[in-house]
């Protein structure tokens, strides 16, 4: 063969780094090639995937509600929901979201200047976080869209598609219902490792390819097909938030 | 000034917040005790507020975890305790520890037995520094130039102390398993 090799001994030594996602992609590669032919590599590898699977079957042991309450009495309390700022600000955002859309073009369609004057995202972020603050992240805990689809029905006058991602990666949790610049929004959340990841969607009828955004280090992306807008909002790694848009779209496709 | 300003507020909620969970989680796999974690936890919180208006752009998690570290190191240290320092360096742990080739895969035996207290014990007997590297790795995923930055170490350090830790957490396992 005409790639290099990786001898036995090298792979080895490397199997943490490889479980770790620490290796460059080429080195990760030859790794790969190696464990064929490699068997002590590869016990190392099933030993140390195995001791990963029992730290994620560890208990995770989440704050306790005195805990937070206690943190949150160090903290100003937060402004009301749209307070004045709002009203002062509103012909700089204008201007701003003006010159910005003129500077770059008119790149995103109708999404750019909304998302540009940043209460869209911003509120897509902050119910993100209510999603992942609260005691319960899911109103209806349940992993089957037989359980979760139905839940929304009489709560929002809309009926959201709902998909397991299990077999993808993401689990499903459950769902929740959320305000939207006013109005009650459907919200699936999922789970990857310790990572959430709540999925907004909407009726529309328009349709946009995904494009990814970023605020106080959560990633967004959204798009629209199918009849329905969506917004995935998490703090997991982009290419990892791409996997699940990409697995979501495909049922999505699949099903129509 | 800083700290009565809404805005930081505003950003100290959704940066720093949000890793409440997990920032516990670690005080009570360092301390291992739930009321310690939470004087711990309340502790780190009220440096990180008050240090926040310092912090800029980098990754907040492994900020706050660089804070929860120190916290617990200086509350050990008003405790008297053992610092994290004091069990540092130990070269001859895995040997300490004995390793043996021979008897079957431990850490493939934890998935097939109900045995997750095993290694909640086997975790909890681990020097501190080993505890918590495998902590920040396993439980928080985070990198190896994360974990660098709150242990203030090399990379290099960083691996080396990761691999000690888990060869010194199979010994334990193995241990435990034969006298189970």
């Amino acid at each position: 063969m005409a790639t290099p090799e990786m001898d036995c001994a090298t792979a080895e030594s490397l199997v943490d780094a490889y479980l770790d996602g620490e290796l460059p992609a080429a080195e990760a590669r030859a790794f790969e090639r190696a464990l064929e032919s490699c068997p002590p590599a590869r016990r190392r590898l099933a030993d140390a995937r195995a001791l990963r699977a029992g730290f994620q079957a560890l208990a995770y042991h989440r704050a306790p509600a005195s805990l937070l309450a206690s943190v949150e009495k160090l903290l100003p309390p937060p402004p009301t929901r749209r307070a004045a700022p709002r009203f002062d600000r509103s012909w700089m955002r204008m201007a701003a979201t003006i010159l910005i859309a003129v500077g770059v073009g008119w790149l995103g369609g109708r999404y750019l200047p909304l998302s540009l004057s940043g209460d869209e995202t911003g509120e897509v972020v902050a119910g993100y976080l209510r999603a992942t603050m609260a005691e319960r992240p899911v109103e209806v805990a349940s992993s089957d869209h037989h359980t979760v689809k139905p839940w929304f029905s009489g709560k929002i006058d809309y009926s959201p598609p709902v998909y397991d991602l299990t077999t993808d990666g993401f689990p499903l949790l459950g769902g929740r219902i959320d305000l939207i610049d006013g109005r009650k929004i459907a919200v699936l959340v999922y789970r990857r490792n310790r990572h959430t990841l709540a999925l907004f969607t909407w009726p529309d009828a328009t349709r946009s390819t995904p494009a990814m955004d970023h605020r106080d280090g959560f990633a967004i992306v959204r798009w629209a097909q199918d009849g329905f807008a969506f917004r995935a909002v998490s703090d997991l790694a982009p290419d990892e938030l791409k996997q699940f848009v990409t697995a979501l779209s495909g049922h999505l496709e699949a099903e129509r | 000034m800083g700290m009565t300003d809404p805005a930081l507020a505003a950003r100290f909620r959704t940066l720093v917040l949000p890793h409440l969970d997990a920032a516990y989680n670690y005080a009570r796999r360092l301390t291992r005790d739930p009321i310690e974690a939470q004087d711990l936890a309340q502790e780190s919180f009220l440096r990180a507020w008050r240090y926040f208006a310092s912090f800029h752009g980098e990754a907040a998690k492994p900020w706050l975890f660089g804070i929860v570290r120190h916290s617990f190191i200086s509350l050990r240290e008003k405790r008297g305790a053992a610092t994290m320092e004091a069990a540092d360096g130990d070269e001859d742990l895995a040997e300490l520890y004995g390793l043996s080739a021979a008897t079957p895969s431990p850490e493939r035996a934890l998935i097939e037995a109900d045995t997750r207290r095993l290694l909640e014990e086997a975790l909890d007997a681990l020097a501190l520094p080993l505890r918590e590297i495998l902590l920040l790795r396993e439980v928080e995923e985070l990198s190896y130039k994360e974990i660098a930055t709150i242990l203030d170490v090399a990379l290099g350090t960083v691996m080396s102390r990761l691999a000690r830790a888990r060869e010194a957490l199979a010994a334990e396992l193995r241990r435990r398993m034969k006298e189970n």
